[in-house]
């Protein structure tokens, strides 16, 4: 496909998704106040808003869908901030899923299995440790929501909840349509609501999965170009940086560190390469829940996307930036990497554990 | 370094291939050195330390754009396979070459020196046509467009020749200082034109000869 019409179809694919964003807010809010009360009383406990952050990021394999989902559910109020930040931290936790399974496509070598498994639980480590530290200060504090909402206000204003965005509405016409569509099909009440939250989905899940393959087509040498451009340097700001642009170019913070695990697994970037390639994702991929927001009705939701960029920013301040923490995930990540070559069965049960059954058990008590 | 994903350029596979002619440049500036060194009477010593730098350099290069190959890989996918599996042939064989003019440079460096021998004119005419193949290979490589069969032909005629040469040396009845450095010289010669050869059949055709042994 020629560039200029890739890229259109990506400008195409970007508006269908904010399509999605919205026809999921506008379900929600179809479905009324019990639904919205019944939704926000199952994620009231933090920790059990946390386990579905994860379960829905690893269900859908990325974390930009799923934190796009969640800014859609705060912008239609069945979410609060509060209840959304967890989910948001989760969101964080989950997508690094994608790439420890990549890695366990190097098992049968023992090298290069160490190598990929210390490159993709780094990333897993990173995230646990900002979770743990962070969530409980934002707990009792509430520092990273706070500061995300004073740059929404900033932004839109301290007006009220409402945000008139202009994005709002050059997609209001295709989600009357949708309505209607429904409407003309006989559905309404509760149906009608379920009915225009899936079709939302389905598009947001399948916009995203095409904006991410066609930009990745598009900025394939650029990415190839950056990469080469750190190749056996010793990472730093440059790598974060090199990490966040090519995340921001695909969408995707999945493919950015799916890329790194085959070039650990043979050699070619080290641990410490990887490991702030990694870290530029988790900025890079915030990306798109902001873009989400702008689909979205309620300032609200633009400060729960804001809320996964600052926390981003400060996991990588506080645990990237002082050297002595920078080397708690590194070392936990060498460590588990020896433990998964010496007993390969660890590793499919590190994931396992980490991804489904403590997150679902975490839902089952909690919630 | 950021910058490199907003600016344009070579995509991965031109940009291995620009720099692999750069390498053939740098093999021959060290085999062309080496061979001053054994016939035109140059002190080894004097240009030891640039062909060694330059070999160096042609194994740093070789190292750094297997990665970028692993690289291309990673982000494209297997599209590609069959040229980069050339490529690093490619890469391989010319780093092969300029361990070749190394081991020139040493026997030079242990003493021996074909200068004033009666050889010497047969000798510098080998050294020259030799020499000629490395640019011939890096128009090849550069212009990706195949290998003229003229050049395949030169290559042939000259292994045929050198590898005359060593069999003639193995059945001399001429003393061994004589004998074995011209014998030992004519094997890395070969090595070094065998090697230039399959550089610019894994770049055309990587796969057939992925099992050559060269």
């Amino acid at each position: 496909m020629p560039t200029g019409a890739r890229a259109a179809l990506v400008v195409a694919l970007i508006y269908l998704f904010l399509v999605g964003v919205s026809s999921l807010e506008t379900g929600i809010k179809i479905m009324g106040a019990d639904t919205q009360e019944r939704l926000f009383s199952a994620v009231s406990n933090p920790i059990a808003g946390l386990c579905v952050g994860i379960l829905g990021t690893v269900l859908v394999q990325s974390s930009s869908a799923s934190t796009s989902v969640i800014v859609g559910l705060v912008a239609s109020g069945a979410l609060g901030v509060d209840q959304a930040v967890p989910m948001i931290m989760g969101a964080n936790i989950g997508t690094t899923v994608t790439n420890t399974l990549v890695s366990l496509g190097h098992v049968r070598q023992s090298a290069e299995f160490r190598r990929a498994f210390a490159a993709a639980t780094v990333h897993d480590f990173f995230n646990i440790l900002a979770v743990a530290v962070l969530l409980p200060v934002e707990l009792i504090f509430r520092p990273i929501s706070g500061i995300a909402k004073w740059m929404s206000e900033l932004l839109v204003g301290s007006g009220g909840t409402e945000w008139k965005s202009p994005v709002k509405k050059w997609v209001k016409g295709p989600v009357e349509w949708l309505k209607d569509l429904w409407d003309q099909l006989g559905a309404s009440g509760n149906v009608k609501g379920a009915l225009m939250v899936a079709t939302g989905l389905v598009i947001v899940l399948i916009a995203l999965a095409f904006v991410t393959k066609n930009m990745k087509a598009l900025v394939a040498a650029r990415i190839e170009r950056s990469l080469n451009a750190i190749l056996g340097k010793a990472g730093g700001l440059v790598a974060l940086a090199v990490g966040m642009v090519v995340t921001i170019a695909v969408q995707s913070s999945s493919i950015t560190t799916s890329i790194l695990i085959p070039l650990s697994a043979a050699g070619v970037l080290t641990l410490r390469n990887a490991y702030p390639v990694t870290l530029g994702a988790n900025i890079g991929t915030t990306v798109t829940a902001l873009l989400a927001a702008l689909a979205a009705s309620s300032a609200d939701s633009l400060t729960v996307a804001l809320t996964h960029t600052t926390f981003n920013i400060a996991g990588i301040l506080l645990l990237y930036v002082l050297p002595f923490a920078r080397e708690i995930p590194v070392s936990a990540a060498t460590l588990m990497a020896d433990l998964a070559v010496r007993r390969r069965v660890l590793a499919v049960c590190y994931v396992v554990v980490l991804f489904i059954v403590a997150p679902l058990l975490g839902v089952a008590i909690l919630r | 370094m950021v910058l490199s994903f907003f600016r344009g350029g070579d995509s991965g596979l031109d940009h291995v291939v620009t720099r692999s002619v750069a390498m053939v440049t740098d093999a021959r500036h060290s085999f062309d050195l080496a061979c001053t060194a054994l016939m035109s009477g140059a002190d080894p010593r004097l240009i030891a330390d640039d062909v060694r730098e330059t070999d160096l350099r042609i194994n740093a290069n070789e190292q750094q754009l297997r990665g970028e190959l692993a690289v291309h890989i990673s982000v494209h996918g297997p599209n590609d396979i069959g040229e980069v599996i050339g490529l690093i042939l490619l890469l391989k064989k010319i780093e092969r070459v300029g361990d070749h003019a190394k081991n020139i440079l040493d026997l030079a460096e242990s003493g021996v020196s074909f200068v004033n021998e009666p050889d010497i004119d047969g000798l510098l005419e080998e050294r020259r046509i030799v020499s000629g193949f490395f640019t011939e290979a890096s128009e090849i490589l550069a212009e990706h467009d195949g290998i003229p069969q003229s050049f395949r032909e030169r290559v042939d005629s000259m292994t045929s020749q050198i590898q005359s040469r060593i069999d003639g040396y193995m059945t001399s009845e001429q003393p061994g200082h004589q004998v074995v450095p011209r014998a030992v010289y004519h094997r890395y010669l070969k090595r070094i034109v065998a090697n230039l050869n399959s550089a610019v059949f894994a770049a055309t055709e990587p796969v057939r000869v992925a099992g050559n042994s060269d």
